[in-house]
């Protein structure tokens, strides 16, 4: 026995040394069982290698410690006294030898925090662990997820919400990884793992949006969730397409079609770029088939809100209320309700120049006219409406928005936005140039003329460009 | 022994008759129920006279289910109708309507009888009285109805002949047709199918009707014919109420290539017919305005067709749909200033005044003529369910027409022109208003209708805002989008081995692709 991890620790010593590193990120994974055998001893292993120049063979202990966590129960604060030393002092170039092997060790030190509860000591960790790892500030790697989950766990969103609002433009998958690295893992849960973090990236951050109120975003982020291309149905779009409805009918009042409408765009958009969308599965029809009906309680809620009836709502929430407390949901459903209450306000903004407040009250269906000022109040404080209440014979007046259009922060505003959309532009346009001069595509495009026409049919293009 | 009065347990026993209901009419029934009609001021010989055929007993059946004070009369008259014609099973049932209907009309006079017998005939096993009463029906219900009147008693002789006689008639027609088919002259099997068909629809047979007279497109031989054929087959699916069908075949008939040929004369009479089967189609379609237009093509001179709609139909219909969806100057160039239409309008001077006074912008008297012409209405099978509508359609389009001119506008006036109250108008305004149709705000403390003026430079900032934030959201999910399929990211089914213990997990569910993409990767 410490003969083999004598021989571990010679290897790495060695192998790092010369400076061989892609020969030891090979052979490494073969030991892992062996040191997660002799979980006891690991420390000491630790002791004689050095983080800086041993990287990849700290990473493996660590992944065995980890693995053998179950077994071994080793103290909480020294794993993560561990982990933190390795985030910061490891050697990167060493990592990337090795990345999906970091994924793991990730993806498993969270699950150890969630399990302990110290969710929050990890999140300062995994900011720095993905930092490390990605290659650009827009590229997405599979520990995003774990940053957002253990945000979520202990409520603190400072630090993620920056790498939230940063729109992804690259994803650093593991399957792709590890095919480069030759490595014998077995593709297949790899595959679909990559979709998996992928999607509770999106699933994870769409709640943190919500929580932190930012519905547009959070819509976005549910969007792409359930629009993600989808043979089967995942139960993480389902709960994302539940709370996409319900964070929709918060926003917006109804759900669009959206997820159809940019669904279709993007196809009329990519077919140019046809060789990526050779295959494309329809997702939509796994949301027609499979969400649908098992979100039936959230569509009668969407249909019920269409009525503008806060009543109805009232009670079919009530009714749904056992559904909806065990999706979790319960907290949204009566945000839905109190958006419904301050939608019917201020569709008598649009309607009327004055009106007493048991007026308003009547006519959305609160209480009194005590409730219906505490909610205009608050309405125009947050400056959802522009109004002013007369106290004197209980009478509010509407008004119009103030914004002229002609103010200096205006004008800075739409500056700002016409940047953006010009910055944008410039990406399609490099993306469209990336696809223009890849030798594939102008084999193809040249090739057969009539393909052109059948494009989007799967089987036509087996071929894959990216490779 | 004068005939006891029906005990009520008769009227369900009788229950069986209901067999030889035609299913459709029981949906019939069933769905215009809510609408009762309390005085209407219709001469019922006037308007079922406008019409013949199956549409008068359609028509009349109707006028029963809705209007309880004219249902007998109406029944009645359908009966004496209905004897001219095969009809036997639609005769079985309005007399088994009348008789009902007598039933629970007439047993004022045995009131204690009548009432004291439900409790023990109900508690006596019904096992006894069903047979009893199903061997009797028609026996009873003829002397029932007999001791009420004796005219339009049960005449199970007639119905014997007639059913006869129908069959003969049916065997005779039916050899003919195979005599025709074995000689093969076109001309006579599309004769002999269209007699068949006459004959079915004497019957009420409507959908072996509809068969025949479609049968007999395969042996037209010219484009009258085929216009023909087009016409038959459009009344028979009019009286089915399958407006698709009466649609498709309308653009068949226009476009049979010598239709515009023949003389004017048959030709400007088909021309009408079509309209106004177009006009009906679409008015049940509830697309008004296009029925407007197509009632409003319909030529006076040729309007005869009293098996389908009658010329004071084509007024109505088309006054209302007009009115209810045109704008002002289409309301004056189309309708007031119609020539052919006049003549129309002059059949219906009420609605003419109606028209007229919305034109001259006098909507009180408008509506309140409107309202009485109401019951009318409600009366006529076609038109009936779209009352309502085209009623706030009409006056929805006044209160546009009347706020249109004004800068502000005093509500309680308003309310006045309108015969409402303020606190309704309201609402109505407030509907009108969020729908976008007048440009307004309500001043609800001084009741004042203020007109909005829209800023244009500032809606034009807050679209081009919101358009631009849409691009943005969608070029970036679009740019996402090309990441993940460069990335692979799929979610697919896969039978799942290793445990992930990542909370939420993949559903697997049916897919079999998976090696074919599996080779991909």
């Amino acid at each position: 026995m410490g003969s083999a991890l004598e021989n571990f620790v010679n290897q790495v010593r060695t192998m790092s040394a010369s400076g061989s590193f892609r020969e030891l990120a090979d052979d490494l994974p073969e030991s892992v069982s062996l040191l997660a055998r002799n979980w006891s001893i690991l420390d000491n292993v630790l002791e004689t290698l050095d983080v800086q120049q041993h990287t990849l063979g700290v990473l493996y202990v660590l992944l065995a410690k980890l693995h053998s966590a179950a077994t071994a129960n080793p103290e909480p604060v020294q794993i993560i006294q561990l982990m933190r030393d390795f985030v910061q002092r490891n050697n990167v170039e060493q990592l990337r030898f090795a990345i999906c092997a970091f994924y793991e060790t990730c993806h498993l030190f969270t699950d150890y925090l969630v399990q302990k509860n110290l969710s929050i000591l990890g999140i300062k960790i995994m900011a720095r662990a993905v930092d490390q790892i990605r290659q650009m500030d827009t590229q997405l790697t599979p520990i995003h997820a774990d940053l957002c989950l253990l945000s979520l766990k202990a409520k603190n969103f400072n630090l993620v919400l920056a790498y939230l609002d940063t729109d992804i433009t690259d994803i650093s998958t593991a399957a792709a990884e590890c095919k480069t690295q030759q490595q014998q893992q077995s593709q297949h849960t790899d595959a679909n793992n990559d979709a998996k973090y992928f999607l509770l990236f999106y699933y994870y951050g769409g709640m943190i949006y919500t929580a932190v109120k930012n519905y547009d975003r959070a819509l976005y982020f549910f969007e792409v969730c359930i629009t993600t291309p989808a043979m089967a149905m995942s139960h993480i779009m389902l709960e994302a397409y539940k709370k996409f409805l319900m964070v929709s009918l918060i926003v917006e009042g109804n759900v669009s079609g959206s997820e159809r409408v940019s669904f279709v765009q993007t196809n009329l958009y990519l077919s140019c770029l046809y060789l990526q969308i050779a295959f494309i599965p329809k997702n939509t029809q796994v949301i027609g088939r499979f969400m649908k009906p098992m979100a039936s309680h959230y569509h009668d809620l969407v249909s019920v809100y269409a009525n503008s009836s806060s009543e109805e709502l009232r009670i079919l929430i009530l009714k749904y209320s056992e559904a909806f407390t065990r999706d979790s949901n319960m907290g949204l459903a009566k945000q839905v309700a109190t958006s419904l209450y301050k939608r019917n306000i201020k569709r008598l903004t649009k309607t009327f120049l004055t009106l007493s407040l048991s007026d308003v009250a009547s006519r959305v269906q609160l209480s009194g006219a005590a409730e219906a000022e505490r909610y205009i109040l608050n309405m125009i404080k947050s400056g959802e409406i522009y109004a002013s209440i007369n106290q004197k014979d209980g009478m509010v007046l509407f008004k119009d928005d103030p914004e002229k259009y002609n103010s200096p922060d205006m004008f800075l505003n739409v500056q700002t936005n016409i940047t953006q959309v010009l910055d944008l532009v410039k990406q399609i346009n490099k993306m469209e140039e990336e696809i223009i001069l890849n030798p594939m595509y102008v084999k193809k495009a040249l090739g057969s003329q009539d393909d052109d026409l059948t494009s989007q049919h799967p089987k036509t293009y087996s071929g894959d460009p990216t490779d | 022994m004068p005939v006891l009065p029906m005990p009520p347990l008769m009227q369900n026993a009788i229950e069986p008759m209901q067999v030889d209901a035609p299913p459709n009419e029981d949906n019939e029934n069933n769905e215009e129920q809510q609408i009762v009609v309390e005085n209407p001021s219709i001469d019922l010989e006037v308007y079922a006279n406008q019409y013949n055929g199956i549409v008068r007993l359609h028509r009349l059946m109707y006028v029963a289910d809705v209007c309880p004070s004219l249902a007998v009369e109406a029944l009645k008259m359908a009966i004496t109708y209905v004897q001219t014609t095969y009809n036997v099973n639609l005769y079985q049932l309005l007399h088994k309507r009348l008789s009902d209907l007598n039933a629970s009309n007439a047993p004022v006079p045995p009131a204690p009888a009548a009432d004291l017998a439900p409790v023990p005939a109900a508690a006596l096993p019904d096992i006894a009285a069903v047979p009893a009463a199903i061997a009797l029906p028609p026996l009873a219900q003829g002397q029932a109805a007999a001791g009420e009147k004796d005219s339009f008693a049960y005449d199970a002789v007639w119905v014997d002949t007639k059913m006869k006689k129908a069959a003969l008639k049916l065997e005779k027609l039916d050899s003919d047709l195979k005599n025709y088919k074995s000689n093969s002259i076109k001309e006579s099997i599309r004769r002999g199918h269209d007699d068949l068909a006459d004959h079915y629809l004497s019957c009420g047979d409507l959908t072996n009707a509809l068969k025949c007279y479609s049968r007999a497109r395969d042996y037209c031989t010219s484009g009258k014919h085929v216009v023909n054929m087009c016409l038959n087959v459009i009344k028979v699916s009019i009286y089915l109420q399958n407006w698709v069908h009466v649609m498709s075949y309308i653009s068949k008939a226009e476009s049979t290539p010598d239709f515009a040929e023949g003389s004017k004369e048959a030709n400007a009479q088909v021309h009408t017919r079509l309209e106004c089967a177009a006009g009906l189609a679409e008015l049940q379609q509830k697309k008004y305005k296009v029925a407007a237009k197509h009632f409003l093509n319909a030529n006076f001179d040729h309007c005869e067709f009293p098996e389908m709609i009658s010329t004071n139909n084509v007024a109505v219909y088309g006054g209302l749909c007009a009115l209810a969806t045109f704008d002002r100057p289409e309301l004056k160039r189309l309708v007031i200033a119609s020539t052919s239409f006049k003549l129309f309008l002059e059949l219906e001077p009420q609605l003419r005044d109606i028209i007229f006074k919305f034109y001259e912008s006098k909507y009180a008297s408008c509506l309140t003529l409107l309202d009485e012409i109401r019951d009318n209405l409600l009366v006529d099978m076609y038109i009936a369910p779209h009352v309502s509508t085209l009623y706030t359609k009409i006056r929805n389009r006044a209160l546009i027409q009347y706020f249109s001119p004004y800068m502000s506008a005093e509500m309680h006036k308003m309310a006045m022109a309108f015969n409402s109250s303020v606190g309704d108008l309201e609402n109505e305004v407030m509907q009108l208003i969020l729908d976008g149709q007048i440009q307004a705000r309500i001043d609800s403390h001084n009741k004042i209708l203020y007109a909005k003026e829209a800023d244009q430079r500032n809606s034009t900032f807050e679209r081009a805002l919101v358009l631009g934030k849409k691009y943005q959201r969608h070029t970036r999910m679009l740019i996402l989008r090309a990441a993940m399929l460069k990335s692979h990211i799929h979610v697919k089914s896969v039978t799942r081995e290793g445990g992930s213990n990542h909370g939420a997990e993949l559903c697997v569910s049916a897919g079999s692709t998976t090696t074919a993409q599996l080779a991909r990767m």
